[in-house]
């Protein structure tokens, strides 16, 4: 398998079919980090249609500083969505995204899928944001410590003390207990 | 010194994802067992819910065509070796793609898809040879006249939906048609701002706009800086308006009568269809009546203060955790729709996203 920084290198010279192997396998972890954060399916398409737009806008700047691509592709993100949430207010981000609930073979796995997934939402939201930001880059995102450290500017050791509080906090809102 | 429990917790977390066990990880920390377990069954739980959040394959399928569009656009502006590669406009982008799409379907795809509706496979069609049509909208008095026809068509794509009774569609359909009426308000209050920079007597400020520049550092991709134009409140307007300046009132005007028009069609359908809609698809249609009325009356968005990187908890914590709140403060959003794989079960260990998504543990209920 190529190297990331191989890929990169390439796609920064202009060959498509890196960069199109990087959107491939970075396009899911973006949505989904778009998704948990916007909570509207349709939103979380323009979005992360937006986010490679502007990557591949901007990766002909683009230098490899030991900074992983992914990375760079979560701050265009986390940016975007940032811009997005302080343009639609609160009431507009109310999720209509039931609409999308139907392609479904089992509706009561569905139901409760979903339900599963509206509480890890649920439970995010309740998070402080340094929490927030660290919980959905590591566990949705998929990031290492390395690489979220990188993103947000924080030391590595900071990064897993927020990475644990998070984990703490989220198992109480997910279960109501500590332990067990 | 002994190791903090972070660091510990950080380290299971990796061999479990690298494919140890679980068991085999508490085993190097007995001493730490019972606080380490339950964090790692949450840790990976949460692994496990978020791989139910799958985008849409046919959204995948277009962003895809898209972007290699893109691709092939930006590819060609490369060869005469100009520096700034990367500086053509979105627009521009997505109207390649759509050409695109237009020589791998064939003309008579694209015709076809123009009375496509949202249930309709080549409702994506419709939707990428629209903004073809943006890319040649230049100036804002002809974006402010696309945004209004394509909220005409909104407006007939929910009325279809409504009357057929998918609500679904209809509610995608207004989420569209909402953006549709912000950016053709937007556009609108471009043109007569303009118009009253021109206006002799009057001394509204110079407007500077700088939109968001494709080739901006990334730190900042949504950056945009606007002074907006002083309104001239209280001062008459000018004696001699000239031809041209009536020639685009009279534009606006029409474009704000059509806008009307298509926002009060879709509200009475979508009323309508309300009423007759069962209870779990009422939430729904209710929103999208609110966001329509809401997009329909607000004034222009000032694109002031938007975020740059670092600073978006500051401002997300401003919700206080209560998104989607309503005026009772009591929460609204039932479980957002995922579309997840088909195949996929429920309970799982291993990754089917692709990602690293994995879920190594049987779910237990007791968590």
């Amino acid at each position: 398998m190529l190297s990331e920084e191989y890929l990169v290198q390439q796609a920064v010279n202009g060959d498509q079919g890196a960069f199109t192997q990087l959107y491939n396998q970075n396009f899911d972890r973006i949505y989904r980090y778009i998704y948990v954060k916007v909570r509207n399916q349709t939103e979380a398409e323009d979005l992360t249609q937006d986010v490679f737009i502007k990557a591949l806008e901007s990766i002909g700047s683009y230098k490899w500083r030991n900074l992983p691509f992914a990375a760079w592709l979560f701050k265009i993100a986390h940016n975007r969505v940032i811009d997005h949430v302080r343009k639609v207010s609160k009431e507009k981000r109310a999720s209509l995204d039931e609409a999308y609930a139907k392609s479904v073979e089992d509706p009561v796995q569905m139901t409760e899928r979903n339900f599963e997934v509206y509480q890890l939402k649920e439970a995010l939201e309740q998070l402080p944001g340094a929490q927030r930001e660290v919980a959905t880059l590591r566990f949705i995102g998929q990031l290492s410590i390395a690489e979220v450290a990188k993103t947000l500017g924080k030391s590595e050791g900071t990064v897993k003390a927020l990475q644990f509080n998070a984990t703490v906090s989220l198992r109480k809102a997910l279960y109501g207990k500590l332990d067990g | 010194m002994a190791r903090k429990l972070d660091d510990i917790f950080n380290e299971c977390y990796e061999r479990i994802r690298s494919g140890e066990s679980l068991e085999s990880c508490l085993m190097r920390y007995p001493e730490h067992r019972a606080e380490l377990e339950p964090l790692l069954r949450t840790a990976f739980d949460i692994g496990r819910r978020t791989s139910y959040i799958q985008p849409r394959p046919e959204f995948k399928h277009w962003s895809r065509v898209r972007l290699e569009g893109a691709q092939h656009y930006a590819g060609q502006q490369r060869q005469p070796a100009k520096p700034s590669l990367f500086s053509w406009r979105q627009s521009w982008a997505v109207a390649v793609t759509a050409v695109l799409v237009l020589l791998l379907t064939g003309g008579s795809t694209v015709a076809a898809s123009s009375n496509a509706l949202p249930d309709e496979p080549l409702y994506q069609v419709k939707l990428a040879t629209e903004q073809v049509r943006f890319a040649f909208a230049i100036s804002d008095a002809s974006k402010a006249e696309l945004h209004t026809r394509l909220a005409e068509n909104r407006a007939l794509e929910i009325e279809a939906m409504t009357d057929q009774g998918k609500t679904e569609y209809a509610v995608i359909a207004a989420e569209k048609l909402a953006n549709q009426l912000e950016q053709a308000n937007l556009a609108m209050s471009k043109v007569e701002s303009v118009r009253g920079e021109a206006a002799p007597s009057t001394t509204t400020p110079e407007t500077t706009v700088t939109e968001p520049v494709p080739s901006a550092p990334p730190s900042q991709p949504g950056e945009v800086t606007e002074e907006q134009p002083t309104p001239t409140e209280g001062q008459p307007t000018p004696p001699t308006a000239t031809t041209q300046d009536k020639g685009v009132t009279a534009k606006t005007e029409h474009f704000k009568k059509s806008l009307e028009k298509s926002t009060s069609k879709s509200l009475t359908a979508l009323e309508n269809a309300l009423e007759k809609a069962p209870p779990q698809a009422k939430p729904n249609l209710q929103r999208a009546i609110n966001i329509i009325s809401e997009r329909s009356h607000e004034k222009p968005p000032n694109e002031n203060g938007t975020g740059g990187w670092g600073n978006g908890d500051k401002h997300e914590d401003k919700d206080g955790g209560k998104n989607g709140a309503d005026s009772n403060g009591k929460k609204e959003d039932k479980p957002t729709p995922v579309t997840p794989e088909p195949s996929q079960p429920t309970t799982q260990n291993e990754d089917k996203t692709g990602n690293g998504g994995i879920y190594p543990f049987h779910r237990q209920s007791s968590q």
